[in-house]
């Protein structure tokens, strides 16, 4: 079978991952820059990357050679998380917009597993939602109050969302990255419904049925309104398009943003995002430098806020960098063998292919094989308000933790 | 009242949709026919058995349908029918008036409020703040089609 993938703009982790198409029985070549393509007839064609309006030619010369035309990964069906730029006036297309009838397969990573099947041309099993395989029980209790950082050991049993820590479980379907198991709330890019950032975000404005919301009298009659101060509920989630509409942003229904920003595509994705977010953002969306990038920003934070960081955490960042150029060069080896081996070493210490488990101060949760997790453990930290700078970036948070000005260097 | 002037606005808005609960919301409305108290001829109200029906899925359908403002009326607090539906309804609001702040719209289109069965003039008086709130967010130029 001929297979081509390509990839058009973005984080290309997703494309990268193709490369494991090659241990089954097919012809694939990986095309990095699509315009160039002469166009030729072909079996199945994968999509991979965010879209813009001016690549729908391309697409559609794509479309026309193609068989089977699937979307691989968030970016390309939803907007992924570089959707989160429309906030500030990008214009990130979906795929469903230039070619609705195309297959879509969802998440971020997205599961090659999936796209194998898919190709295949099998019937793809529907897998179970998130909550039915989470070892964690939800009461869907109401909330006293929102925590942005838990210690996830103090209780191992209760949902996160009972916790008051937003996990986006609710609307996701299981993974093979499963955020959940490694201390991180799910992050919703593998959603059940469509839709599903509105709906999460009607659902945990329920659960928060407890938390106290401003209001004020009416001026007729003696009865009250919503107040337009700022109240818990606004004070708790100071981030909300990022934390509900975080993968989703152009296809949620939502209008686009207005708020007019000149810098690169990255910065405004990463413009008005929490902290604690930071390093997940990186991770999901650096692509072949994500764990460099991700450690340069904790690195940064670390040392401007004074957080301890012990040798084992060291130990562990430095093992990670150099599985990041072994990635690398089995990527430019075209290696599907090597790829496979190498992620594998990855996922035992970061987690997943997100790094869910790397975190400001150490890791969330043991590794295997290591000897003592209190060493490395990391802790909830308090915000400190400051500039941070590490490398090619630089950022600054506000009071609150929200990031107000970043800079990333060209070519990063 | 605002900086801006309703007259201004005049002729900029005909579509005002309104969830009222059947309870107390509907109940003042209906007070409030039976007393020929005049109210903006924009206003649609929508009966819903309780403003805890009404969600971020509702009120958006209402506005990519054309909606200017929504707004939901219910009960007075602690006063629910069935037990905390306005309650709720009113913290799922809180969270989208601070939703379209953070994508750069004016968060005066969506509101909630109460009123009370007994007394018509809570709803008119409701309904005089959503058109004055409307005009505002219009004049700022924060609604979805941003006309003023």
């Amino acid at each position: 079978m001929n297979v081509k993938v390509f990839q058009f703009n973005g984080c290309n982790k997703c494309f990268h991952e193709t490369i494991l198409l090659k241990q089954n029985d097919m012809e694939v070549e990986l095309i990095s820059n699509p315009k160039d393509w002469k166009g030729e007839k072909i079996d199945v064609a994968v999509v991979s990357g965010y879209l813009l309006p001016e690549d729908k030619e391309i697409l559609l010369n794509i479309q026309s050679n193609a068989n089977k035309l699937i979307a691989y990964g968030d970016c390309t069906t939803t907007g992924g998380i570089f959707g989160l730029a429309n906030q500030k006036g990008a214009n990130i297309t979906p795929i469903s917009k230039i070619i609705p009838e195309s297959f879509k397969i969802n998440g971020c990573l997205a599961e090659i597993e999936e796209l194998t099947a898919t190709i295949k041309g099998g019937e793809v099993d529907k897998p179970p939602s998130l909550c039915k395989v989470c070892k964690r029980r939800s009461t869907c209790e109401y909330l006293d109050e929102v925590h942005r950082q838990i210690d996830i050991f103090e209780n191992e049993e209760a949902c996160f969302n009972d916790l008051g820590f937003l996990c986006n479980g609710y609307i996701a379907t299981e993974c093979k990255e499963r955020c959940v198991d490694y201390g991180t709330q799910c992050r919703g890019c593998k959603p059940i419904i469509d839709r599903s950032g509105v709906r999460m975000l009607g659902m945990f404005g329920t659960l928060m049925g407890n938390v106290e919301v401003a209001t004020e009298a009416s001026k007729y009659g003696a009865t009250d309104k919503l107040a337009d101060k700022d109240d818990d509920m606004t004070e708790s989630l100071p981030d909300i398009v990022g934390n509900f509409f975080r993968f989703s942003l152009p296809t949620s229904g939502l209008p686009k943003g207005r708020i007019h920003s000149k810098g690169s595509i990255l910065e405004n994705v990463f413009k008005g995002r929490l902290i604690e977010e930071f390093p997940l953002m990186t991770g999901l969306l650096g692509g072949d430098n994500s764990i460099s990038m991700t450690l340069s920003i904790i690195e940064a934070y670390e040392k401007g806020a004074e957080i301890e960081v012990n040798e084992q955490t060291k130990q562990y960042r430095q093992k990670l960098r150099s599985l990041e150029k072994e990635l690398k060069n089995a990527i430019d080896a075209q290696d599907a063998e090597k790829y496979k081996d190498v992620t594998e070493k990855i996922r035992k210490i970061a987690g997943n292919m997100n790094l869910s488990n790397v975190f400001y101060g150490g890791f969330k949760t043991p590794i295997d094989g290591a000897d003592n997790f209190d060493d490395y453990k990391a802790e909830p930290f308090e915000i400190k308000e400051g500039t941070y700078k590490n490398g090619i970036v630089e950022f600054s948070i506000d009071s609150k933790g929200v990031i107000k000005e970043i800079k990333i260097k060209e070519g990063a | 009242m605002s900086s801006c002037d309703i007259n201004e606005c005049e002729g900029k808005y005909d579509n005002i949709v309104v969830f009222m609960c059947n309870e107390c919301g509907q109940g003042s409305a209906n007070t409030a026919g039976v007393g020929r108290m005049p109210y903006d001829p924009s206003v649609r109200i929508v009966r819903v058995q309780c403003t805890g029906q009404i969600g971020p899925i509702q009120i958006m359908d209402a506005l990519n349908n054309g909606a200017d403002a929504v707004s939901c009326v219910g009960c007075c607090i602690g006063a629910c029918h069935f037990f905390n539906g306005n309650l709720l309804s009113m913290r799922r609001i809180k969270l989208m008036k601070k939703m379209f702040k953070e994508l750069g719209y004016s968060d005066q289109f969506i509101n909630q409020y109460t009123s009370r069965a007994a007394e018509g003039e809570t709803a008119v008086g409701d309904f005089e703040d959503i058109v004055e709130r409307l005009c505002t967010a219009i004049t700022e130029g924060g609604t979805f089609e941003n006309e003023c």
